[in-house]
């Protein structure tokens, strides 16, 4: 048995993860239920759960804020909200679970499915250090990103590192320093989203850049010349904007 | 016909019978000085002396071998080879009783001199004349008889010593006269040469109209075959007025230089009938474009003749003036093939210009004139063709006038031509200017029409800029007002609260509480379908709103459960239904204090308090009050672990704002901590002051 503690300032959503859980998940045990971040890590530390609900918006604080009181690396976390978008592209960074509310049986379930999985392979993983490290700074200002990898272990990589990134039909690919290269599992599409407010600029339908690696813009030929002796194309179209944004830089 | 000349020689004939009887001897001629002499020839009683080579002086005249020889006298002109130069002595007798004089006579010559012995071995010089020394007036024609003075039976000797320079003589005889007869024979000369004087003067009057002419007409219409006629008739006309110079007993114009009519003779004639011609005939024709060959022909004679003249002149001054007639007759004969083929190849182009016709028949007028001269002319002159010109024949002279006539006329034709060429010309000019002003015109119309309708092609693309600024801007305004309102939409209900809602029903379902499943159920419809239908509207009614608020605060009360309560208290004399508020004013203040009123620890329960009062007739005072944690310990709490702010709030307040604006309304809202009045006291204050319209 999997044991899980709720954490949510409503009465409601505790009630109701505990009968999904006890609905579907019959696997996991719900030791124990907190309203407010003060008591959930109370909780936490008293029950040392393999697992924990958390609601993102409390009265007293987020979710983050439990986290980062009682994290010692011995649970998964899977986050519950009614609607935020303040904290997404955070959690999308650290690649770690989220549930809307009004909470369906589907994403409970591939929720759960995907943190029983990581805890029956004990993986032990900086996902929630990145989560913090990340957690309260401006979407700009943000240094690390996970990487699921199809296969294998998931990566950590500095944002800064990355040259520039290409989309494939099942993969994104991640060009880094010393001609190292990383593949993600997320689609391109998810990585244009993500990085839309930072450094990057998407120069193809399938290549996205790091404006500062850019080392000179042939406008001629409509060539890059990235860090590392990389060129790229550029479309005609989107060049013009580069090379404003790229001198803004 | 020379008439006096006929009748002297009639006389020199009589008169030479009788020294053949009367004469007792060869040597000395004895005459009664009283009697009449008329003309007495003293051929056979003059000694002669010819001196070939000028060696002879006065001083040597006693010695010199004076001799009987009549071969040197010619009652005629006669051509010259040589210089002349001979000494005549006469002795002669008065064998009258009374002293008078007598005049002895030989004709007009170049250089003469009267003299007698003085008794003591030299001589005394009576007369000095000569037609190259004397530059007398009219009476110089008087020197040429030398007075021979003798007393009753005196015997005299006198000399006279003739140097003849030029290529021709003039008639040479010895002859007496006594005064009576003498002043006949002037009177007879005097006659004899008025003729030939005046038709040279006409002649000369006619040049002179026809240089002015020429020269007139060279100024309206300057070219250069009009000088070149203009120099040939000057030429001609200085040429004939120093032939006047030679004519005794005439006016003359020059007769202060003895000398000009011997320079300005063979070289006039070179002048005028060869360079001038020439160079006349090269620009009148415009040789150089029809027949350049001719007109090198013609440039080559031209700059010969140039040269003979100069050197002619440097002769001259030299003292020699038969080398350049010889050279001028040579000239004359060799130039007379070239020239006939050159008019004969003129002739044949008569067709191509009009012009050479006048040339040629100018030309061709004095050309066979002066042969015609040449073939009539009786005076022994030889067969040189300087006769021609010698004296001054009437054919020649209407040759040269037909010549310059021709010319004149051929300049006329010339001018009309230029003249009709130029007005052609200006015609076409005249024509051009008007087609250009024409086309000026033109394409000023076309530019102006180019101009207006870029003009209004600006105006309308102006038009349509500002139109589409207008577009734009009106597109922007509407945007962000939609914008504003979506926002609005958005912060009065909470996507958190609509979600926990819908979180609450499906508890309630899975619960199988329907009941309470469609209680709330309904509630959430209605609080929805207001929230759209209010924000739709800016003004709703009091009491809208306070149904609104109800039923939104009972919806959190069932999140909540009974952790918090709420109280709307109404001024009883407030009419709800007929008072005005913003749609969703409150609304996000609601929110607030909720969700403050349940962060107190210190209460249990949050306590939600609305009221609604009329401070005065038109004011509605609206108090949210809650006994939370405060505004201020709020947003130090909310600020520590992130930059979370109360966006309905403060989009609340800009509505706020932006109604103020669109409808003038003056809404005050006032946020009060409560810790900030009493530190005991937790909480906020919201109050919202809406004037009535």
């Amino acid at each position: 048995m999997i044991r899980a503690i709720i954490i949510d300032d409503e009465r409601n959503s505790r009630d109701i993860i505990s009968l999904m859980l006890g609905k579907y998940c019959p696997e996991i045990e719900a030791v124990g239920t907190a309203a407010n971040c003060r008591e959930g890590i109370e909780q936490i530390r008293r029950h040392k759960p393999q697992l924990v609900f958390l609601d993102l918006e409390m009265p007293d604080g987020t979710g983050f804020d439990v986290l980062a009181g009682a994290y010692d690396a011995s649970f998964e976390a899977i986050f519950v909200t009614a609607f935020e978008k303040r904290f997404l592209h955070t959690i999308r960074l650290s690649e770690v679970e989220l549930i809307l509310k009004p909470i369906d049986k589907e994403s409970l379930l591939q929720a759960v499915g995907t943190v029983m999985k990581r805890i029956g392979q004990q993986q032990q993983h900086e996902r929630y250090e990145v989560l913090l490290s990340n957690f309260g700074k401006p979407e700009s200002d943000v240094r690390q990103l996970v990487l699921p990898s199809s296969e294998g272990p998931e990566a950590v990589i500095s944002i800064d590192d990355i040259y520039y990134l290409e989309g494939y039909t099942e993969k994104t690919v991640f060009y880094l320093p010393d001609g190292k290269v990383m593949a993600s599992r997320r689609p391109f599409r998810y990585y244009t989203e993500l990085f839309a407010n930072m450094r990057f600029y998407q120069t193809t339908n399938h290549q996205m850049v790091q404006v500062p690696h850019i080392q000179r813009i042939d406008q001629e030929q409509n060539k890059l010349h990235l860090k590392g002796d990389i060129v790229l194309d550029v479309t005609d179209r989107r060049k013009r904007e580069l090379v404003n944004i790229w001198k803004q830089g | 016909m020379n008439h006096p000349d006929r009748l002297l020689s009639f006389l020199l004939f009589c008169c030479s019978l009788l020294p053949f009887t009367a004469a007792t001897a060869q040597d000395t001629l004895a005459v009664d000085f009283t009697s009449p002499v008329n003309g007495r020839d003293l051929r056979l009683v003059t000694g002669v002396y010819h001196d070939e080579d000028e060696a002879f002086n006065m001083q040597d005249l006693a010695s010199l071998p004076f001799e009987n020889d009549t071969s040197v006298f010619h009652p005629r002109k006669r051509p010259l080879y040589h210089v002349n130069n001979i000494w005549l002595k006469l002795t002669i007798k008065n064998t009258g009783a009374a002293d008078t004089s007598l005049w002895f006579f030989t004709g007009y010559h170049d250089e003469m001199e009267w003299f007698t012995p003085d008794g003591d071995g030299g001589y005394h010089s009576l007369v000095r004349t000569g037609l190259m020394t004397d530059n007398g007036n009219v009476e110089r024609w008087g020197h040429y008889a030398f007075p021979v003075k003798a007393a009753a039976g005196e015997t005299k000797t006198y000399y006279l010593h003739i140097v003849n320079h030029r290529y021709r003589e003039n008639r040479l005889m010895p002859v007496l006269y006594d005064a009576l007869h003498y002043a006949e024979h002037r009177h007879q000369y005097a006659d004899h040469f008025k003729k030939e004087a005046l038709v040279i003067q006409i002649l000369i009057g006619m040049l002179l109209v026809l240089l002015c002419i020429t020269l007139i007409n060279y100024t309206q219409l300057p070219d250069r075959s009009s000088l070149y006629f203009a120099a040939y008739v000057l030429g001609l006309i200085i040429f004939f007025a120093l032939r006047l110079e030679s004519k005794p007993f005439q006016l003359s114009f020059f007769h202060y230089w003895p000398m000009l009519k011997y320079y300005w003779d063979i070289p006039a004639i070179l002048f005028c009938f060869y360079l001038m011609p020439l160079l006349f005939g090269n620009i009148f024709l415009s040789l150089r474009e029809r027949f350049p060959l001719m007109e090198r022909c013609y440039r080559y004679g031209a700059v010969l003749c140039a040269v003979l003249i100069v050197l002619f002149l440097g002769i001259f001054a030299l003292g020699e003036y038969q080398v350049p007639a010889m050279i001028y007759s040579w000239f004359h004969m060799f130039s007379i093939i070239p020239l006939g083929i050159s008019l004969f190849a003129l002739a044949r182009r008569t067709r191509h210009h009009p012009l050479i016709r006048f040339f040629l028949l100018g030309s061709l007028s004095v050309f066979l004139l002066s042969l015609w001269s040449f073939i009539v002319h009786r005076e022994p002159v030889g067969l040189n063709s300087i006769q021609e010109l010698t004296a001054p024949n009437y054919i020649i002279l209407l040759g040269i006038l037909a010549q310059a006539m021709f010319y004149a006329a051929g300049l006329s034709y010339r001018n009309k031509l230029v003249h009709q060429e130029r007005t052609k010309t200006q015609e076409m000019l005249i024509r051009q200017l008007n087609r250009n002003k024409e086309l000026q015109r033109k394409l000023n119309e076309q530019l102006e029409e180019l101009v207006k309708e870029q003009t209004t092609e600006i105006l309308r693309k102006n038009q349509e800029l500002e139109e589409q600024r207008k577009l734009q801007l009106d597109v922007e305004y509407s945007k962000k007002l939609a914008e504003i309102e979506l926002k609005a939409i958005r912060a009065q209900i909470n996507p958190h609260f609509i979600f926990n809602c819908l979180n609450s029903i499906q508890l309630f379902v899975m619960q199988r509480d329907y009941e309470h499943a469609q209680k709330y159920l309904s509630d959430f419809s209605y609080l929805i379908r207001k929230t759209l239908d209010f924000s739709r509207r800016n003004f709703i009614s009091l009491a809208d709103e306070i149904t609104y608020l109800n039923t939104y605060l009972g919806l959190e009360k069932m999140r909540f459960e009974q952790k918090m309560s709420y109280e709307i208290v109404i001024d009883p004399v407030i009419a709800a239904a007929e008072l005005e508020v913003p749609a969703m004013l409150l609304q996000p203040y609601v929110e607030n204090a909720v969700k403050h009123g349940m962060t107190n620890t210190d209460h249990s329960c949050g306590l939600l308090m609305i009221r609604f009062n009329e401070l005065e007739s038109d004011m509605l005072e609206c108090v949210i009050e809650d006994n939370g944690i405060g505004i201020e310990r709020s947003k130090a709490l909310r600020s520590m672990p992130s930059h979370h702010q109360s966006s309905g709030m403060e989009i609340s307040l800009n509505r706020a704002e932006l109604l103020n604006k669109m409808y003038n309304t003056g809404i005050q809202i006032e946020i009060i901590d409560k810790s900030s009045k009493q530190a005991s006291n937790s909480g906020t204050i919201i109050r919202i002051l809406i004037p009535q319209l």
